[in-house]
């Protein structure tokens, strides 16, 4: 026990006494106060004592880090335990290959034994380079003597000691706003649509010391005169420690942690807190036991807060072990997943720039103590990966310092609370960063000069005096900036505050290595690359591909698409030009690919299966055969499955549910997408060789009988819309053939049609009826025109004309045949409906003409052709055929010569107009044989 | 408004922001007797430009003509002179109200000053922003500005710099209140004050003849007329300019020329016709947010100038805290006491909270009231319902009374902010008295009553 030599406890005790001495001088009522510095001063003494060497550390705090890299290249471990969660150990051999920040990340999609709400179950620890988890990481990983051991919780405690309730991990994830109220929110914070984030993931980091107790956290800030708890550290602990010796370092942030804990945490957290520490405990004890490892070759790095608990369990001396509970059954899922300084600071409500912050601060460090960080070597080949570490070690010793230049280092240090070193670089980055500054502005639109470099530099000066400190620090810094250059606007994009940010380091994302992705991601990589662009890039790639020229690109685009399919609008994967429809064969494509930038929504994929293919097919399953599915949904899939997978069995499969669901399936509500479907389905398949599959075979069929069976119903039903039933109309008729053919009966729609007809009400509806009445020759066309006439002519039924109509044109898209009475109806409209009927009628109609824009409409265009004259000189002289027709039933000789006229109408026509002798004989020939002619107008006009 | 309110001068009005621990009342003559020489309790020049002369501080006001124009400083004898004309005023200057602790601050203040300050900057701090207990001052020292102390500490070393001080902000957010604050502290008198208004002329920037000396002795020195930002530059004290929007940009482009060659020259006089500013001297412009556009600074004001934008305060506690130590500090003026039931002063917070809520939402700005439901105007309420209780009602404070004045407060333009307050008041107040009863039912009431009234 070297390095408690008796001088520090003299130290300590000297320090009790300077407490002491304040108590006397400022605390009203002592005792309370001078207990609980005796309660500090007795849990730094148990730290300090503990054979098993405790390094307290911080999240994100470059002294930790620093401290940390020495203090591992001056002792060398055989274990190093560490405060993180003991089941995300595994993804770390990944690391290597990593580009920091990452996190690593546990996931679960679904978990039975919490709240439902919950799910999908998911919990990031991000690494960044400067801190000291990374550091001990780097360390082990590149020292194979060296075991790194992560003792706390696992993560399924991180849920299970949640109190249990469907919202509780909402607010978990929010945390209540009043935390950051007295901070003002910088006004161009960085929208976080833009970057990668976290997602709803829960945040776990190591050496988290923030306290939670907001009464607390308020008295501190308020009367430390700092806006947030970081800039708190970093005033009173970061610079006082960065360069102190190690034995203070530990001293310092013991009494901090103690102070922290002691009253800086609610009682809930604090109750988490203990039970995290009796767990970590008694892991290391187990672990301890096991390897026969004694105490003092063990490291135990934890948050401050923890390094000075008093459970039962803490230390090696004792050896009482806690009952660790069982875990819930969940099955979770471990990987890296690519982070960034913004989704950290987003994570953990830190103030914009802390992460850049440290990371300067980190790197002044390095560079004025001397300090060498421990970096991960990269690996030569994912497969050799054990084979490099034992390699790769001797090229990375000579890297650090040897053992006892850097403890010379230490001591000397030791003896400056703020070497000259620093404060020369401190100088020489102030000056850097005002002038860059007023450059960075100028690009961003400010009206800025040399004369703003010079009062930047100046009021950050003046407002570090202020401030109690002895340099500016980056937040002075950025505070006089703001004032120096932001105006009463801002003049672009981005605000001074933003441009500081990007100034000190902006953001930096992670990405994860190929060796560290799951299967699914390599696989897409792998499959991606003869696409020839750069996956790694964080910029969007554009990639073009002409299937004549590069026809073996094909197999990329299928799995563009599937991805495409998966990520589901996601921004890593945008399609410019090109489709993915049935039947359509694909010529060029060109995609905005932005994998290297949301790499993390490939690496998700990979928590649910080891290639895409699977993926998609689990998808479409879960889709289709979930609770809620519909056979709208069913079709979708089976539609889906022909366009990505190609596998008949599943398409098969997907179908048949289908047919199962539309079967069970009681309304009309989705008829008219169904109708859809199929019918390109139909299309589809007819044009392969094979023609239609079994599965459509049989849902055309259930569909024809389902549908005719749920007809009088859709008439009768209010809740059903016209369109609706529209849609089942258009299915029965559409599909007629097929249908028939596959041994359904038409007698079974007729039945339908007979029994829906007393018991509609509904106009449109009554439309729909007779149309399908009249394509089942059910009614001719002249009592629907008898009954229409004779509503028009009473101006009580007047205001229900448009409803009918509506009702026809609905039939329209079953029966095109109907385009001439359309045309009829919508003239007769047009002529005698008063205005105020009219005009009110025509938005709907021209929304429910719409839909039939593509096939439907040329058809009525056509037919309105025939019917209207061509030119203004013949409309003088025109009669609507209709009208005609009605005249001519009267008086059968006084129709005019129209072109295009019914063919019913041809013979009567030849009776008047007759001239030639060879017209002549045809007419005698007809009227001699009256049946014959009769049965020839039947057929003509059908 | 449509309430019976004292006429306040300006900063007293919009200071949202304003508290005091100290004692406001009966400055004895013995208390500014004891006043040394260099403290700013001695304001010893009066300004005669006609904005600033509303300050009706209990100093005797020298004419211009009589001031030595070369050294107007103030000596033992002329800050002791004013104490014995003791004249009760109806609002103190802040350097007066707080001389008490001002000069406490100054004799303990062990920290650089920059120029001819009377603190140091970090004193300064502590003045307005109040003391810790880190501070280690005995003297307890109250919080006079509530707001972000960065945003303070911003405009201190502003005015330790080159730059001028620009405070922009919504009215009633304390803008004045804390330019007040700061000339107090840092030079012992805030009463350098030009008024910005569209009939601001440059002469009330720089100076004026005295036209009757003109034609008795010509133009000279005795016959000039100082601005009081002249003044300021001689006595190397802060001059202030409220709503610098409001003067047209000729006038605005008057101050390009003093904020950076630092003097004023007289070119009417032969010799000795340039006027220099004595370090220590600069300029605190307060600007309002919503005149934006009306009369936009030139860049090349703007570039002589520190931005620092007052935000409206939003936090719910520290708004409860102004709201009650300032209606209660407005009270203790007209001399009683009433006790503001903690319930009511939760109910009217809660309805600006939900009023700002509401006009953010507003699409159009024919839903929005005109009032911008700043701080200043809750302690307007409250000061209204509680005179009007006192006066006309049974002395306690009723939620009936507060409805009332809020909805004379608040509503501007009539019908069109009746009816849009009404909505609101039917709508969300109604909900607020279902789910929480007891006072919010009174409460309810008596905004239906006033503006049924109202129509």
């Amino acid at each position: 026990m070297e390095r408690t030599p008796p001088s520090n406890i003299e130290a300590l005790r000297a320090l009790q006494e300077q407490m002491d001495a304040a108590v006397q001088a400022f605390a009203t009522d002592q005792h309370p106060v001078s207990d609980l510095l005796q309660q500090m001063v007795s849990d730094v003494e148990r730290a300090m004592q503990e054979p098993l060497e405790i390094i307290p550390v911080c999240h994100h705090s470059p002294s930790s880090a620093l401290h940390v890299a020495k203090r591992l290249s001056e002792r060398p471990p055989k274990v190093i335990f560490m405060e993180l969660c003991e089941d995300l150990r595994g993804s770390l051999d990944g690391l290597r290959d990593c580009r920091l920040p990452v996190a690593l990340q546990a996931f679960a999609q679904t978990a039975d034994a919490f709240p439902k709400g919950w799910s999908p179950l998911s919990v990031v620890a991000p690494l960044s380079e400067f801190s000291a988890e990374f550091q001990a990481i780097a360390y082990a990983l590149e020292h194979p003597g060296t075991e790194l051991v992560f003792v706390d919780r696992a993560v399924d405690y991180v849920f299970q000691w949640m109190p249990q309730q469907e919202d509780e991990l909402e607010k978990h994830l929010i945390k209540e706003e009043e935390h950051d109220q007295g901070t003002p929110k910088a006004p161009g914070e960085e929208d976080l649509s833009d970057v990668p984030d976290h997602g709803a993931a829960i945040g776990l980091q190591m050496g988290n010391v923030e306290p939670t107790f907001d009464v607390f956290l308020g008295f501190l800030l308020k009367n430390a005169r700092v806006r947030h708890f970081t800039e708190w550290w970093d005033q009173y602990v970061e610079q006082a420690v960065l360069a102190a010796d190690y034995a203070t370092y530990r001293y310092v942030l013991s009494l901090v942690g103690s102070l922290l804990r002691r009253l800086g945490r609610k009682d809930t957290d604090r109750e988490n807190d203990l039970r995290r520490e009796r767990y970590m405990w008694t892991r290391m004890k187990e672990h301890l036991k096991k390897t026969g490892i004694a105490p003092s070759d063990a490291i135990y790095l934890c948050g401050a807060v923890h390094a000075v608990s008093d459970v039962p369990e803490f230390g090696t001396r004792t050896d009482a072990v806690w009952e660790i509970p069982k875990r819930t059954p969940t099955k979770w899922l471990y990987g890296l997943v690519p982070s960034s300084y913004i989704a950290i600071e987003h994570q953990f409500h830190h103030p914009a720039g802390t992460v850049a912050i440290a990371e300067t601060t980190w790197e002044k460090g390095i560079e004025a103590l001397g300090v060498r960080p421990w970096k991960l070597g990269k690996t030569k080949s994912s497969a050799a990966t054990s084979a490099t570490k034992t390699k790769g070690k001797p090229a990375i010793v000579p890297a650090t310092p040897p053992a006892s230049g850097t403890a010379d280092t230490a001591r000397v240090l030791g003896f400056f609370t703020k070497p000259p070193l620093l404060h020369a670089a401190d100088e020489e980055q102030l000056l850097k960063w005002s002038v860059d500054i007023v450059t960075l502005a100028r690009d961003n639109g400010y009206l800025t000069s040399t004369a703003d470099a010079i009062a930047i530099y100046q009021t950050s000066i003046l407002l570090a005096n202020l401030r109690n400190r002895q340099h500016p620090s980056p937040y002075d810094f950025e505070d006089a900036a703001i004032t120096c250059l932001e105006k009463d606007r801002q003049v672009r994009k981005r605000n001074v505050p933003k441009l500081c940010q990007l100034l000190l380091g902006g953001n930096r994302t992670g990405k994860v290595g190929f060796s560290a992705l799951p299967p699914l991601a390599q696989d897409v990589y792998t499959r991606l690359k003869p696409l020839g662009i750069n996956l790694e890039a964080t910029t969007i790639q554009r990639a073009l591909i002409d299937f004549k020229k590069d026809p073996h690109l094909l197999p990329c685009s299928d799995l563009l698409w599937m991805l495409h399919y998966l990520t589901q609008g996601h921004p890593v994967l945008r399609p410019i030009m090109g489709e993915r429809k049935l039947g359509h064969v694909p010529v060029q494509e060109s995609w905005d690919v932005s994998i290297g930038k949301y790499q993390e929504s490939i690496i998700r994929l990979g928590y649910e299966g080891v290639n895409v293919e699977f993926v998609v097919e689990k998808r479409l399953k879960t889709e289709s055969f979930g609770p809620n599915a519909k056979t709208v949904t069913a079709l979708k899939a089976a539609e889906d499955s022909i366009l990505f997978l190609k596998s008949t069995r599943l398409t098969e499969e997907l179908g048949d549910r289908a047919v199962d669901l539309l079967r069970n399936e009681m309304s009309a509500q989705d008829a008219p997408k169904i109708v859809e479907r199929v019918r390109r389905l139909v299309h589809y398949y007819r044009a392969t060789p094979s023609g239609l599959p079994k599965w459509l075979k049989d849902f055309v069929a259930t569909g024809y009988s389902h549908y005719s069976m749920l007809l009088p119903k859709g008439f009768e039903d209010r809740g059903t819309r016209p369109a609706e039933v529209a849609s089942m109309l258009c299915f029965v008729f559409d599909f007629e053939p097929q249908a028939l053919a596959l041994g359904c009966q038409r007698s079974q729609l007729e039945i339908a049609i007979r029994q829906a007809g007393p018991v509609t009400n509904d106009p449109a509806k009554i439309g729909l009826l007779w149309a399908s009445e009249l394509l089942l020759k059910l009614r001719d066309i002249d009592s629907i025109r008898a009954f229409l006439d004779q509503t028009l002519d009473n101006p009580l039924m007047l205001p229900v004309f448009p409803e009918y109509v509506s009702g026809f044109l609905l039939a329209l898209a079953f029966a095109p045949v109907m385009g001439r009475v359309v045309v009829e109806l919508l003239s007769k409209a047009f002529a005698k409906l008063p205005e105020e009927i009219l005009y009110p009628w025509l938005p709907g109609l021209l929304l429910s003409l719409r839909p039939y824009a593509e096939d439907l409409l040329p058809r009525l265009l056509k037919d309105v052709n025939g019917l209207f004259p061509k030119d203004t000189k013949a409309l003088g002289k025109w009669q609507p055929p209709w009208d005609k027709k009605a005249s001519e039933a009267a008086t059968p000789a006084s129709a005019s010569s129209t072109p295009g006229a019914n063919p019913e109408v041809t013979p009567a026509q030849d009776t008047k107009a007759a001239v030639t002798p060879e017209e002549q004989a045809v007419m005698t020939l007809l009227q001699s044989a009256p049946v014959t002619a009769q049965s020839l107008a039947a057929l003509l006009s059908a | 408004m449509a309430t019976p309110r004292t006429k306040k001068t300006k900063s007293d009005d919009t200071s949202a922001a304003a508290t005091s621990a100290a004692p406001a009342t009966a400055e004895t003559a013995t208390d500014a007797a004891t006043v040394p020489a260099a403290t700013p309790a001695s304001t010893s020049t009066e300004t005669t430009s006609g904005a600033a002369a509303e300050f009706p501080i209990p100093v005797k006001a020298e004419t211009p003509s009589a001031t030595p124009s070369a050294t107007p400083v103030p000596t033992p004898s002329a800050a002791a002179a004013p104490a014995k004309k003791k004249v009760e005023v109806l609002r103190q200057p802040a350097e007066v109200k707080y001389a008490e602790e001002l000069v406490y601050l100054s004799s303990i203040d062990t920290g650089k000053r920059p120029f001819s300050w009377k603190l140091s900057p970090r004193m300064i701090r502590t003045f307005i922003l109040g003391s810790t207990p880190a501070d280690k001052i005995e003297r307890p020292i109250a919080q006079k500005f509530f707001g972000d102390p960065a945003l303070v500490e911003r405009a201190i070393v502003t005015l330790a710099s080159d730059r001028g001080l620009l405070l922009i902000g919504d009215p009633g957010t304390g803008k004045s209140w804390l330019a007040e604050l700061l000339a107090a502290a840092i030079c012992g008198s805030s009463t350098h004050t030009v008024q910005g208004t569209a009939g601001t002329t440059e002469d009330q920037l720089k100076y004026s003849w005295n036209v009757a000396l003109v034609i008795a002795k010509g133009q000279s020195r005795e016959s000039l007329i100082p601005s009081p930002i002249m003044i300021a530059m001689q006595q190397a004290a802060l001059g202030r300019i409220e709503e610098l929007t409001r003067c047209t940009s000729d006038v605005q482009d008057a101050l390009i020329s003093i904020l950076s060659e630092k003097y004023i020259t007289i070119p009417e006089l032969s010799g000795d016709n340039v006027v220099f500013a004595r370090p220590g001297f600069n300029i605190i412009a307060t600007a309002n947010s919503r005149d934006r556009g009306v009369n936009d600074l030139s860049t090349a004001l703007k570039r002589r100038f520190n931005f620092v934008t007052i935000p409206t305060v939003t936090n719910k506690k520290s708004e409860k805290e102004i709201v009650l130590f300032r209606t209660r500090e407005l009270l203790t003026r007209n001399q009683f006491e009433v006790e503001l039931p903690p319930a009511l002063l939760d109910i009217l917070l809660q309805t600006f909270a939900d009023l700002r809520d509401a006009q953010a939402a507003a699409s159009s700005d024919d839903q929005r009231l005109e009032s911008s439901l700043s701080t200043a105007e809750q302690i307007g309420v409250l000061e209204d319902a509680v005179l009007h209780s006192q006066f006309f009602g049974q002395t306690a404070l009723s939620a009936a009374n507060v409805a009332k004045a809020v909805v004379g407060t608040v509503v501007r333009r009539i019908p069109e902010e009746v009816s849009i307050l009404s909505k609101f008041w039917h709508s969300v107040v109604e909900k607020r008295a279902k789910e929480k009863k007891g006072e919010w039912d009174e409460y309810l009431e008596g905004g239906k009553q006033a503006m049924s009234l109202l129509k």
